[in-house]
Order: structure tokens, then C-alpha cells, then sequence
């Protein structure tokens, strides 16, 4: 189960909103109790794709590791992924299995006409080959 | 002693450390050493071939190691070693539409 607080679930919306037409995407980062995740800073990071980003983000490593440098410092870890559907349900696609890492949780926000519609957190193997549904608990939801 | 960072995932197969200090001369054998001292690691960074899984990168301080010289980089005592994923994605074109989700 991953929990995410008011403050970084609102940097989490706002971001997305923002960057619609185009995916957004970011870090997030916080505690870990055994299979209970809780996240307090959501880190916003440039979609690094170099082509049209209505459909793709990329996430670079410098900046992932930035973040996880800033987890560190702030006592905290680095446990999870978001990104932004446009106009699309937040499942995770093929493009997202096939370009995962199966370390983390990975959040999809949907954003319908712009505006936040719902969300879902998954749950990658290894191998890229399938993705478990994890609980996701946000404010308001 | 280089000192290797362990992602927070991975500290379980790491006797949940943050980091490790290790021993070796070049990259490839500081991770041979953290996979010798943690081999249920090994799985999570190599895959079948014994080749790092595609999206594995390392870091050496804060240089990609594919643009030095991969697992033959030096490495100097006091040297960090940072275990980064690679992330991308993306739904489809298809505006709005319910492609299969898993």
C-alpha cells in the first residue's frame, strides 16, 4: 500500500495539470514501513523525452539520482515514480512496462481536459513483463 | 574502500544497509564484490547472461560509467558508486482509450 500526503499530492496534480497536454513526470519520496509505503515530498522532474511528449516521458538518471540524494540528506527514501496519462485512464502501458524497474512504485495520474480525473500505483517485475496493481491512498480518494 | 549506495529497495538484500564499503580496483570488480558479500543482489542487478539488466546504471561519483569505461572504470578509495534506474513511458497515442491495462 502506498499512501501519499496532502502536500506532495497536490505538487503531484499540479504538475500534471500543468505540463497537459504532455505527460509530466517526478519522484517521490518518504518512509517505508514493511509494504507500507507513505510519501511526503513528491519532486517534480523535467520530462527528459526528446520527441513529442504527449504520449512519453523519460526521466533522467542524474535527476533520479539528484532526488535519492535529496531523500538521503532529508532522512527519507526515494520510493516511488510518477507520471501523468493525458486524455488517457492511468493503467500502465506497454511503453511503461517495457521502460520500468521493478524497484519502485509507479504512480499514473489521468488528467482528462486538463484537470486531475484518477490514479492508480503499480507494481513492475524484473523481467518487464507484468505490473501487480498496488493499493494507492491519496487525499480524497 | 569505494562505498557503493544501495537503493532503498534493495537494502533487504543487503542486511538493510544504505551503503556498503568495499574493496576493488575497477567497477566491475567493486559489484562483483557486493554481489560475492549480498548474492541475492546479483539477481536484482544482472540478469541470465550475467550482463547488468538494461535498466541498471551506474554511477561512479557522479559520472555514468557507460561514458567512461564501463566495468573496467577505476575506482579510487574514497569513491561513491550510485545504483540508478533507468525510467521511461507513456500511453498510447489513443485519446482517452482503455488499451488493456494490466
Amino acid at each position: 500500500m502506498i499512501r501519499i500526503d496532502n502536500e506532495p499530492w497536490d505538487v503531484m496534480v499540479t504538475h500534471a495539470e500543468a505540463a497537459f497536454p504532455n505527460e509530466c513526470c517526478g519522484a517521490m519520496l518518504g518512509t517505508i514501513d514493511g509494504d507500507s509505503k507513505q510519501v511526503t515530498i513528491a519532486e517534480p522532474i523535467e520530462n527528459a523525452y526528446a520527441g513529442a511528449q504527449g504520449a512519453r516521458y523519460e526521466l533522467r538518471p542524474e535527476d533520479l539520482l539528484a532526488a535519492d540524494k535529496k531523500a538521503r540528506a532529508a532522512g527519507l527514501d526515494l520510493i516511488g515514480i510518477f507520471h501523468s496519462h493525458p486524455d488517457c485512464d492511468a493503467y500502465f502501458s506497454k511503453t511503461d512496462l517495457e521502460n520500468s524497474c521493478p524497484w519502485y512504485s509507479f504512480v499514473v495520474l489521468s488528467i482528462k481536459g486538463g484537470k486531475f480525473d484518477h490514479a492508480n500505483s503499480f507494481l513492475p517485475n524484473a523481467e518487464q513483463t507484468a505490473a501487480e496493481k498496488e493499493e494507492l491512498i491519496w487525499p480524497k480518494s | 574502500m569505494a562505498k557503493v549506495l544501495i537503493p532503498t529497495p534493495l537494502r533487504q538484500f543487503a542486511d538493510k544497509q544504505d551503503h556498503v564499503e568495499l574493496n576493488g580496483s575497477s567497477v566491475g570488480e567493486v559489484l562483483g564484490e557486493l554481489t560475492t558479500r549480498f548474492p541475492d543482489l546479483r539477481k536484482q542487478l544482472f540478469n541470465d547472461e550475467g550482463k547488468l539488466r538494461s535498466f541498471v546504471n551506474v554511477y561512479l561519483n557522479d559520472e555514468d560509467i557507460r561514458y567512461l569505461q564501463k566495468d573496467a572504470t577505476a575506482v579510487a578509495s574514497g569513491d561513491t558508486l550510485s545504483i540508478v534506474p533507468s525510467i521511461a513511458g507513456g500511453a498510447p497515442e489513443t485519446t482517452g482509450a482503455w488499451a488493456g491495462g494490466i
